[in-house]
């Protein structure tokens, strides 16, 4: 294996993990996500000669998202899956009830807003750089994610005693 | 903990590590059948130009700077790339988006530089009309800049679009610059953009079928040249739309 493709794959080990759970959460859909996370390292490793001296997880991270807001446009839902963690009793029925919450949440956004949540919340990006990666105004970014966390009050004081975290 | 760490903490619910979560042998494999495509479209694409423009780049020509061949237009004219019949979103001459070359002396606008809002940090998106030197074209003298104002009150050129057939000021609608560049690690990317001549009020473009309208500004220069753009927001950098319409002020269609 030429050297620039063993350092590909120690980068793709290293992020496939994050980047699938990001897909994940845009799409509802653990088949779709690891799809998608895999074209996007497939893009990463097209421009890796180009890339690899830069932020290549940063490149990689916005093809993945660029490429499900510009081809996901179906609402979002959760799949049945035969995945279960490998975790104990309580442990599964409190991440499947979390899952679920959050998924209500970000089942009320668009395909672009449901972007701007992740590179937000679970990327941790601040608000220009998440402009920056969608092509979008920070305001946009600053209004979207203020709304989630309204539309997060909301499915909160809707749901259930068990399922509040 | 509030709710954006109450958020935050959700998110990570259920994350696992990368080991064995996809396939790295089809990964390299599938990376590398696009790279072999790449190469290819970007023969294939830079014959096309070649065809089109009559194997002549086009110029920038910067106030003051020395004439120097901009970067060979990278994508196929939109003419010949099968737009659908009906409305078209694209120039009814065909032209060629000429990716600005990073190491050009960057054009000087002609009139004013077009502020859109769209920010990026410190910087706002700007768009504004370049000259453009098409040697065995008279009639294509300016060209349509995406940059972005800097915060040091300075202009970085980011993509142009300019006709390579014809004449610039014909009345319509002229080249959109789409930018498909896909993500890049030093620019934003550009929303879609371009110029319209005639007495345009609005300007709509349809894609998947829903309306979406452009920001319109005259240019100082010659108020039949309409620059538009469209918001980020409502049509993704790079998406073509499937049709375009100019309306006046009555409403009837240019």
């Amino acid at each position: 294996m030429a050297r620039g493709d063993a350092e590909f794959v120690e980068f793709a080990r290293a992020a496939s993990g994050r980047l699938v759970h990001a897909a994940f959460l845009m799409t509802g859909d653990h088949h779709r996500a690891e799809d998608a996370a895999q074209t996007a390292l497939a893009r990463t490793y097209a421009s890796w000669s180009r890339i690899r001296e830069n932020d290549a997880y940063g490149y990689a991270r916005s093809v993945l998202v660029n490429h499900l807001v510009d081809g996901w446009r179906r609402p979002i839902r959760e799949y049945p899956t035969e995945d279960v963690p490998d975790r104990h009793g309580d442990d599964v029925a409190d991440e499947v009830a979390t899952r679920r919450w959050l998924l209500a949440i970000l089942g009320t956004l668009s395909p672009r807003e449901r972007a701007i949540v992740v590179l937000r919340y679970y990327f941790d990006l601040p608000e220009a750089q998440v402009a920056r990666e969608l092509g979008v105004s920070v305001g946009t970014v600053k209004s979207t994610s203020s709304r989630a966390l309204e539309k997060l009050r909301g499915v909160e004081a809707a749901a259930p005693e068990g399922t509040r975290r | 903990m509030n709710e954006a760490d109450r958020l935050r903490a959700a998110m990570r619910v259920g994350e696992r590590s990368g080991h064995g979560v996809l396939d790295l042998d089809a990964v390299l494999r599938q990376g590398r059948r696009l790279r072999r495509r790449r190469r290819l479209t970007g023969a294939g694409a830079a014959a096309l130009a070649l065809a089109v423009v009559v194997g002549v780049p086009v110029a920038v020509r910067s106030a003051g700077a020395p004439q120097r061949p901009a970067a060979p237009a990278a994508q196929p004219a939109a003419g010949a790339t099968g737009h659908p019949s009906g409305p078209t979103a694209g120039p009814t001459a065909t032209a060629a988006p000429t990716p600005v070359a990073t190491d050009a002396a960057p054009p000087e606008p002609l009139g004013d530089v077009v502020r859109s809002g769209i920010r990026y940090g410190a910087e706002e998106r700007v768009f504004y009309v370049v000259p453009v030197d098409v040697p065995h074209l008279p009639g294509v003298t300016i060209g349509l800049m995406a940059g972005r104002r800097t915060a040091d009150g300075g202009l970085a050129p980011d993509f142009l679009v300019n006709d390579v057939v014809g004449d610039d000021r014909r009345d319509g609608f002229h080249e959109i610059g789409y930018d498909q560049s896909g993500p890049h690690p030093t620019r934003p990317l550009v929303p879609a953009f371009g110029y319209f001549v005639g007495p345009a009020e609005r300007i709509v473009g349809t894609v998947d079928g829903r309306q979406v309208a452009a920001r319109l500004v005259r240019w100082s220069e010659d108020p039949r040249v309409v620059i538009f753009w469209f918001d980020p927001a409502v049509l993704p950098p790079g998406v073509r739309l499937d049709g375009i319409a100019a309306h006046d002020a009555r409403g009837r269609r240019l």
